[in-house]
């Protein structure tokens, strides 16, 4: 897949180590911080450990770079984003988190926000699944992430079954990979690196596939 | 034994619908809007680890 650096335009190459079983969290990281997000925060951390993925969020990591480069790569090294909203944001912030949402979804990346009660949601995100903070969150988190690994499963389903089509079978495997971090999965994907450079794996149909994938 | 046919569908969690895949072209033919399967095509089953 070509990413775009969100800065310059230009493709992006350079080599993101991928954090599988990770979420990025969107956010007001500033000071101060509604108590109410403070509890959210804490309540989504402890059940997604249940779940043995870990939360990341901008300020997990220091580079010393533009700040939006550095969530662009953080959004592409993670499987999941995690929007945590209040009624009490002002619209800098909430303009931010549903930016980042955007890019997770443009990215291939799976999304939740989880939002206080009476907090409002831009009509373009309307069909982006949601959940309410509320005395349901715990069966409402675990309803999510049952569907969450269902969609990891589908995902490698779609790998293995569109081998015929290389780059499409690889993404859908490295999603599925990011969810999960299944080795065989990762096995599955070196199969198939390996395979396009052997010259007798690489059939005229595999070959028109992959024109047609970067022509189309 | 019978050769596998090419085409297939799959249920996607997330829309609850079911996708038709060509294996021979290894693409995503089409999305289901109803509900339920596409008829005369063979559901794929998961695979093991």
């Amino acid at each position: 897949m070509i990413n775009y650096n969100p800065i310059d335009g230009d493709v992006y190459s350079k080599r993101i180590k991928y954090r599988p079983r990770t979420c990025f969290i969107m956010t007001k990281l500033g000071k101060p911080i509604p108590k109410e997000i403070i509890n959210m925060r804490r309540t989504v951390a402890k059940y997604l450990k249940n779940y043995k993925i870990e939360i990341i969020d901008a300020s997990s990591i220091v580079t010393g770079r533009d700040f939006l480069v550095k969530i662009f790569e953080m959004i592409l090294s993670v499987p999941l984003g995690i929007a945590l909203i209040s009624k009490k944001f002002n619209y800098k912030t909430i303009a931010n988190i549903f930016y980042e949402i955007g890019l997770l979804q443009a990215l291939g990346k799976e999304t939740l926000i989880i939002k206080t009660e009476g907090s409002n949601i831009p009509s373009d995100f309307i069909r982006t699944e949601y959940i309410e903070y509320n005395n349901k969150i715990k069966e409402k988190i675990s309803e999510y992430l049952k569907t969450y690994f269902e969609l990891a499963e589908h995902y490698e389903l779609l790998g293995c079954e569109l081998i015929k089509n290389p780059i499409t079978s690889i993404d859908y495997l490295k999603r599925s990979y990011l969810m999960t971090s299944e080795s065989n999965t990762k096995d599955k994907i070196n199969k198939i690196i390996s395979s396009l450079f052997s010259p007798e794996h690489f059939t005229e149909e595999i070959k028109k596939n992959i024109k047609n994938l970067i022509t189309s | 034994m019978s050769k596998k046919s090419s085409i297939g569908q799959t249920k996607n969690p997330r829309s609850g619908h079911y996708v038709k895949i060509d294996r021979e072209k290894g693409k995503i033919i089409s999305h289901k809007k109803s509900e339920g399967p596409y008829k005369n095509v063979p559901v794929i089953k998961k695979r093991d680890k």
